[in-house]
C-alpha cells in the first residue's frame, strides 16, 4: 500500500507546511479567514496536481534521458510560472464565479515554495508517475489542511488579547509551532 | 520590430545564454560531483570492513548493493552490504560489514537518514549506537537489548544496544540489517554473487 | 523621494527593511535550515550569491527587456544562478549540500530575490542595485545567523558543532524540530516589533 502511505505521509506525517516549511508566505498571508484559506488551499492543490504531472514528464522524458539534470531548476520554475498563467486563463474562461473566488490567489502561487518544493522532492525521491501524481495531490491536501486549521485558530485569536508586538505574524508563527508539535504526534504512524 | 517579435527574441536569447552558461558549469562540476558520491560509498566501506584496500561491486538490486573488500594482496577481506529500508520517519540507507566467512558483522555506518533530530538521528552517532555494532554474530538474527546497556561488553554477541528515547529508530536499523542478512545468505546459496579473486594488484 | 546615500542604501537591508524580520519574506529557508549554524550560514551565503548576481544582471539588462516578459526573464536569470550555486555546493561542499537537501534549489522561489528585482534592480542603476542586494543579503545573513545560533545552542548545546553548554545542560530538542523553528521566529518577530515601537516612541 505504498500509495496510501504517500498520501498519509504528505498530509499528516510530513505535512508540507508544518514539516517541510513550504508555503509559509501564503500560509501567513492568506490564513486570516477560513474561506479564503480554503480557496487558496484548493487553488494550490489544483496547481500542485498538474505541476506534479508536467514536471514528471519533463524530468523523465527530456531531462534525464539527455543528461540535462542541471536544467531541472530552470525548467521546473518556468513550467510552474506558465502553468499558473494558463490555469488562471483557463479558470477565467470556463467558470467566472470560480475565478472570482480563486483568481487573486493564483499569481501568488508562482512563488509559493510549496509548488517548486513538490516538484523537487518528487524528483529527489525518484517517484514513479503514479506516485508523483498522488504525492502532488496529497501535498496540496496537506497544505489545505494546515492553512484551514490555522485560519480557524487565527479567527479566534482575533478576539483574544494578544500582546501588541506579537500581533499578526508573530503569534501566527507561534501557533504554527504548536501545531507542528501536535502533528509530530503522527510520527511513526506508518510503522 | 513588433512587440511580440521583440518579446520572443529577448526570451530566446536569455534562454540560450543561460542554457549555455549552465551547460558549461555542469561540465566543470560533474566530475567532482560524481567523485563526491563515490567517495561517500568508499568511506562507508572503509569504515565497516577492516583491511579493505580495494573494493568491487558484486551485486545490485533495488535497495540492496553488495560490495566486496579486497586487501593489499587481493584476498577477500570482507563484504560491505548497503541496504535501504523504512525507518521511523523516512528511509534509512546504511552500510554494514561482514567478515570473509560471513559469520561476523564487522561494523555499521549510516549513509542517509531523516530520523528525529537529537533522538532517532543518534543512529549516526558512534558513542550512542554505532560502537555496539563491532564484532556481532551474523549467523542468525540480531536482537535488541532494552533497556540500553552501558558498555559494549555487557551485550551478548547477537544483541544490539538501543538508543534511549529512540527505540523505534534503533529497531528499524535492526530490521533492515536482519532482512539484508537473510537476503545475502540466500543470494550466496543461489550462487548469485560473483567473487573474482585477484592475484595481487 | 530623496535619493538615499550609499550608506543608507546598504543599511536599510540590515534593520529597517530587513527581509525576514520586517518584510516577512524568505521564510521557508529561514525556518527549514536554521537547525544548525553551519547550514543556516551556508544557505544565507548561497542566497547572497544568487541575490547579488541576479540584481547586477537584471539591472544591467533592464532596458532591453519588454515589460510583459520581465518576470519570466528575472526567473530565468535567478534560476540560472541558483543552479550554479547548487552545482558548486555539490562539487565542493558535498556534506553541506546533502544537509541542505532540496532547499538550495528552493532559493529560486525565495520571495526576497524576485521581490528585489521587481522593486529595485529593474528601476535602478547597476551600482545601486549592487548595494541594495548587499544590504538585503546582509540582513538575511543576520537573520539566519541569529535564528540558527539560538536553535543550535538551545537545541543541542553546540555552536558549529563545538560544545558550548556544559554537561549540566539538557538540550531542548524541540528547538531543532520544526516546532522550535516556528516558535523562535515568532518570538524574534515580536521582539523586533517591540524594539521598533520603543525606538519610535523615544524619538
Amino acid at each position: 500500500m505504498e500509495l496510501a502511505a504517500i498520501f498519509i505521509s504528505a498530509v499528516l506525517v510530513q505535512n508540507f507546511v508544518l514539516y517541510y516549511f513550504l508555503g509559509i508566505c501564503p500560509f501567513l498571508g492568506v490564513s486570516k479567514k477560513i474561506d479564503s484559506a480554503f480557496s487558496m488551499g484548493l487553488a494550490v492543490t489544483f496547481v500542485m496536481s498538474i505541476t506534479a504531472v508536467v514536471t514528471w514528464l519533463i524530468n523523465n522524458l527530456i531531462l534525464i534521458p539527455f543528461g540535462l539534470d542541471y536544467l531541472q531548476i530552470v525548467s521546473f520554475i518556468l513550467v510552474i510560472a506558465s502553468l499558473v498563467q494558463l490555469v488562471e486563463m483557463f479558470i477565467r474562461k470556463i467558470s467566472p464565479p470560480l475565478y472570482q473566488a480563486l483568481g487573486i490567489y493564483l499569481p501568488l502561487i508562482t512563488t509559493n515554495c510549496a509548488i517548486m518544493g513538490l516538484a523537487l522532492i518528487a524528483a529527489l525521491n525518484e517517484y514513479s508517475f503514479v506516485e508523483t501524481v498522488i504525492f502532488g495531490f496529497s501535498s496540496g491536501i496537506g497544505f489545505t489542511l494546515a492553512i484551514v486549521l490555522i485560519a480557524g485558530i487565527r479567527e479566534q485569536l482575533d478576539l483574544a488579547d494578544v500582546p501588541e508586538p506579537l500581533k499578526g505574524a508573530g503569534i501566527a508563527l507561534i501557533v504554527a509551532g504548536i501545531m507542528a508539535l501536535a502533528f509530530n504526534g503522527f510520527l511513526g504512524m506508518l510503522t | 520590430m513588433s512587440l511580440s517579435s521583440r518579446m520572443i527574441i529577448v526570451l530566446t536569447t536569455v534562454g540560450l545564454i543561460s542554457g549555455g552558461f549552465l551547460a558549461g558549469v555542469a561540465k566543470l562540476t560533474e566530475e567532482r560531483i560524481a567523485l563526491n558520491i563515490q567517495a561517500e560509498i568508499e568511506e562507508a566501506i572503509a569504515e565497516v570492513v577492516d583491511d579493505a584496500e580495494v573494493n568491487q561491486k558484486v551485486y545490485e538490486e533495488e535497495d540492496l548493493v553488495i560490495y566486496i573488500g579486497l586487501d593489499g594482496e587481493g584476498t577477500l577481506a570482507g563484504f560491505a552490504v548497503q541496504a535501504t529500508g523504512v525507518g521511523f520517519q523516512d528511509k534509512i540507507t546504511l552500510m554494514f560489514g561482514l567478515d570473509a566467512s560471513l559469520t561476523k558483522i564487522t561494523g555499521l555506518t549510516v549513509i542517509d537518514q531523516n530520523e528525529t533530530p537529537g533522538l532517532g538521528a543518534k543512529i549516526e552517532d558512534w558513542n550512542a549506537f554505532l560502537q555496539f555494532w563491532k564484532n556481532k554474530d551474523a549467523t542468525g538474527q540480531l536482537t535488541l537489548r532494552k533497556p540500553a546497556a552501558r558498555t559494549p561488553e555487557e551485550l551478548s554477541a547477537a544483541e544490539i544496544n538501543t538508543i534511549t528515547a529512540a527505540t523505534i529508530s534503533s529497531k528499524k536499523v535492526l530490521e533492515i540489517v536482519n532482512l539484508s542478512l537473510e537476503k545475502v545468505r540466500q543470494l550466496i546459496q543461489e550462487g548469485k554473487i560473483a567473487i573474482e579473486e585477484q592475484d595481487g594488484d | 523621494m530623496a535619493t538615499k546615500s550609499i550608506g543608507q542604501e546598504y543599511l536599510k537591508g540590515l534593520w529597517d527593511e530587513n527581509p525576514v524580520f520586517r518584510q516577512l519574506l524568505g521564510m521557508c529557508p529561514t525556518l527549514a535550515v536554521t537547525g544548525t549554524v553551519i547550514t543556516g550560514v551556508a544557505m544565507a551565503l548561497a542566497t547572497t550569491f544568487v541575490l547579488i548576481f541576479s540584481s547586477v544582471v537584471v539591472s544591467s539588462i533592464k532596458k532591453l527587456i519588454p515589460s510583459q516578459v520581465r518576470i519570466a526573464t528575472y526567473i530565468v536569470v535567478i534560476a540560472s544562478f541558483v543552479t550554479i550555486a547548487d552545482q558548486f555546493l555539490k562539487a565542493y561542499f558535498y556534506s553541506i549540500s546533502e544537509a541542505l537537501g532540496p532547499y538550495v534549489p528552493l532559493i529560486v522561489v525565495n520571495c526576497i530575490i524576485l521581490g528585489r528585482q521587481e522593486a529595485f534592480s529593474s528601476k535602478n542603476s547597476v551600482g545601486r542595485s549592487l548595494i541594495d542586494a548587499l544590504g538585503m543579503s546582509s540582513g538575511f545573513v543576520l537573520a539566519l545567523l541569529v535564528l540558527s545560533t539560538i536553535r543550535e545552542l538551545l537545541g543541542a548545546g553546540t555552536i558549529l558543532g563545538y560544545q558550548i553548554m556544559g554537561p549540566w545542560f539538557k538540550p531542548w530538542i524541540i528547538m531543532i524540530l520544526p516546532a522550535g523553528a516556528f516558535i523562535t521566529l515568532g518570538i524574534l518577530l515580536g521582539i523586533a516589533l517591540l524594539i521598533e515601537s520603543k525606538t519610535k516612541r523615544s524619538q
